[in-house]
């Protein structure tokens, strides 16, 4: 188990080396979201919003922003970044005839995003904080949250990863799965039971509790029974879609 | 030239890890199916088959391959060799069969087992975005190699390959046959027992591929058993002790080079021009002579006999000169197997 966790963080050594290459291009996607989202959204639309549950728009949407960068990071590094590991760079062929194995591959994919999950939603959080977005006490609680869904979003990625017939098919899936779960997580709007099918639907988004989480840390408000139902909800979910991901990406490893 | 280090490779280190010596020497567990010991084969295959589908990629192959030996896997493309080898090291799972590879079962003890052997794939699969160094580093870090002795090891490797300038270099500014050769240090930076090469010097101009011949043959000389799989007879027959024959994923035959070529095609080939050839005996009446077979290629016509008269005599009735006549090779053997050759005698 000792030998499998070290290959696995050799496994995130290995993307480390790639990803600062080009550290700046690499990031730049999930960094200037939420900068743009804040201008538009926060600064621009907010101003003719309401405010809401007696926050203005912008303090209301800024943590789900934070959140909402450890989906986009965890997707598109599990779905195109798998990808061409899998199938143009050789990287997972080179990866097995060394003393990795798939199960290494998969937890060195899910503990990447993970770590790339917690870090994104951390510094986005700082930066919102730095602009008075944010209440700071709590913001050390939000890259756990920030992991989690790396680690489920991630895992939605390698299943995509699983099923798509060429790279272009990735769009698909972006557009009809993500950023449902990007624009129906609580982040622009808040999420009331008398919502309906929307109010079910997104109880098993990851994002929405992973929204939920970040906001009660970074409000400081409503910390403990926020954590009490988002907590074992986005662990039951991030259990549930890495255990399918798992099975089903080391089918696909076992192809190659 | 540095000498490779053997006591990072081959069986001067393990005689000082008495433990692994003990291993090697465990007799292979009962029903398997074998009398050998262990140590003295580095794969024992037995029925081993792997199917895709209704696709059977490797149908029942039994192969046995002895420490120290340099065995080439021969076969057309599509015939299963490069999925043989992916087996080898618990890549790919069997359907049926057994095997084991240095005493071990690939699919039971896949890390263990990788420790201890190096593989060359077909395609390099080197880290584009990274240099020589970290793709070396960080394949150092997957067998959990650091430190002075690393380095110095990695250094040695590459002067041994001739790479040493390039240390610093990205991948994608080394030439095909640079790349090739860090594949090779990839695959050697651990102490190993055993190395696999999947087509090694498929692409390669002639310079590289005479330098590769020659660092297998050292690394062969140093008690590292060899397998390869190639398209080139001239490699094979050059380097192999032993070689076995591919086709639609069974094994056709296996041997020495010279025994397989006494046995399937003894005697000579000499080779005509096709155009001169057919305008003076045609295709029907070759068929008719039962003391020759032929082999029609797009420009060429080989025809062997087993013995050089023969030959000698059918150039003076068809009043041809043949371009070249040769004694039978390897190749000739392979595409017999492959049913390339229209064999009339054997």
């Amino acid at each position: 188990m000792l030998e499998t966790f070290r290959l696995a963080w050799k496994v995130v050594e290995h993307h480390w080396m790639v990803y600062r290459k080009n550290l700046f291009s690499n990031s730049s996607i999930t960094i200037s979201d939420p900068i743009f989202f804040t201008l538009a959204f926060g600064f621009g639309l907010g101003a003719y919003v309401q405010d809401i549950d007696g926050r203005s728009y912008l303090i209301f949407m800024a943590p789900g922003l934070a959140a909402g960068a450890a989906l986009l990071t965890s997707f598109f590094e599990c779905s195109y970044g798998t990808y061409f590991r899998l199938n143009f760079d050789g990287t997972f062929k080179a990866m097995l005839t060394s003393p990795v194995g798939v199960s290494e591959i998969i937890f060195g994919e899910l503990l990447w995003v993970a770590i790339k999950g917690a870090f994104m939603t951390f510094v986005i959080s700082f930066v919102l904080g730095v602009f008075g977005l944010i209440q700071w006490p709590f913001i050390w609680l939000v890259p756990i949250a920030g992991a989690l869904v790396g680690v489920a979003c991630g895992s939605i990625g390698l299943l995509a990863t699983t099923l798509v017939k060429n790279i272009d098919q990735f769009q698909v899936v972006y557009s009809f799965l993500i950023a449902p779960i990007y624009f129906l997580s609580g982040m622009f709007f808040p999420i009331h039971p008398d919502q309906g099918w929307i109010y079910w639907l997104v109880q098993i988004s990851p994002l929405y509790h992973g929204t939920r989480l970040v906001q009660s840390f970074l409000w400081q408000d409503g910390i403990a029974e926020n954590s009490l139902i988002h907590f074992p909800a986005l662990i039951l979910l991030t259990g549930i879609l890495g255990v399918f991901a798992y099975r089903r990406f080391k089918r696909k490893l076992q192809l190659i | 030239m540095p000498k490779l280090l053997p006591p990072l490779i081959g069986e001067s280190l393990r005689r000082s890890q008495g433990l692994e010596i003990a291993s090697n020497l465990l007799p292979i567990r009962s029903g398997f199916g074998f009398d050998h010991r262990v140590m003295e084969q580095v794969v024992l295959a037995e029925a081993l088959s792997l199917r895709y589908g209704t696709y059977t990629a490797v149908n029942k192959v039994t192969l046995a391959i002895s420490r120290g030996d340099c065995f080439g896997l021969l076969g057309p493309n599509g015939a299963g060799k490069s999925t043989f080898i992916r087996l080898l090291y618990g890549a790919r799972l069997r359907d049926e069969g057994e095997l084991l590879v240095l005493g071990m079962d690939p699919q039971i003890s896949p890390r263990q087992l990788k420790k201890r052997i190096g593989v060359v794939p077909q395609e390099n699969c080197l880290d584009d975005h990274l240099s020589v160094e970290e793709n070396l580093r960080i394949f150092g870090a997957y067998h959990g190699l650091y430190g002075t002795a690393f380095r110095i090891r990695v250094e040695e490797l590459l002067k041994f390959m001739s790479l040493d300038a390039k240390r610093d270099a990205g991948v994608k500014q080394l030439s095909g046959g640079m790349q090739r050769r860090l594949a090779f240090v990839r695959a050697l930076l651990h102490r190993l027992d055993f190395l696999i090469l999947d087509e090694p010097t498929t692409g390669l101009d002639p310079a590289v591929r005479q330098l590769l011949w020659e660092k297998v043959h050292e690394l062969n000389r140093e008690g590292v058993t060899i397998l390869l799989t190639t398209h080139y007879m001239e490699e094979a027959q050059k380097l192999c002790r032993n070689v076995a024959i591919m086709n639609e994923g069974s094994l056709a035959t296996e041997g020495r080079p010279g025994d397989l070529i006494q046995k399937h095609v003894p005697g000579f080939v000499a080779i005509f021009d096709r155009k001169s050839l057919e305008a003076r005996v045609s295709e029907a009446a070759l068929k008719t002579r039962f003391d020759i077979s032929f082999s029609l290629e797009p420009i060429q016509i080989l025809i062997r006999a087993p013995n050089l008269e023969t030959l000698l005599n059918l150039a003076k009735e068809w009043q041809t000169e043949p371009l070249m006549i040769r004694p039978s090779n390897l190749e000739d053997v392979f595409l017999k197997i492959s049913g390339k050759d229209l064999d009339r005698y054997a």
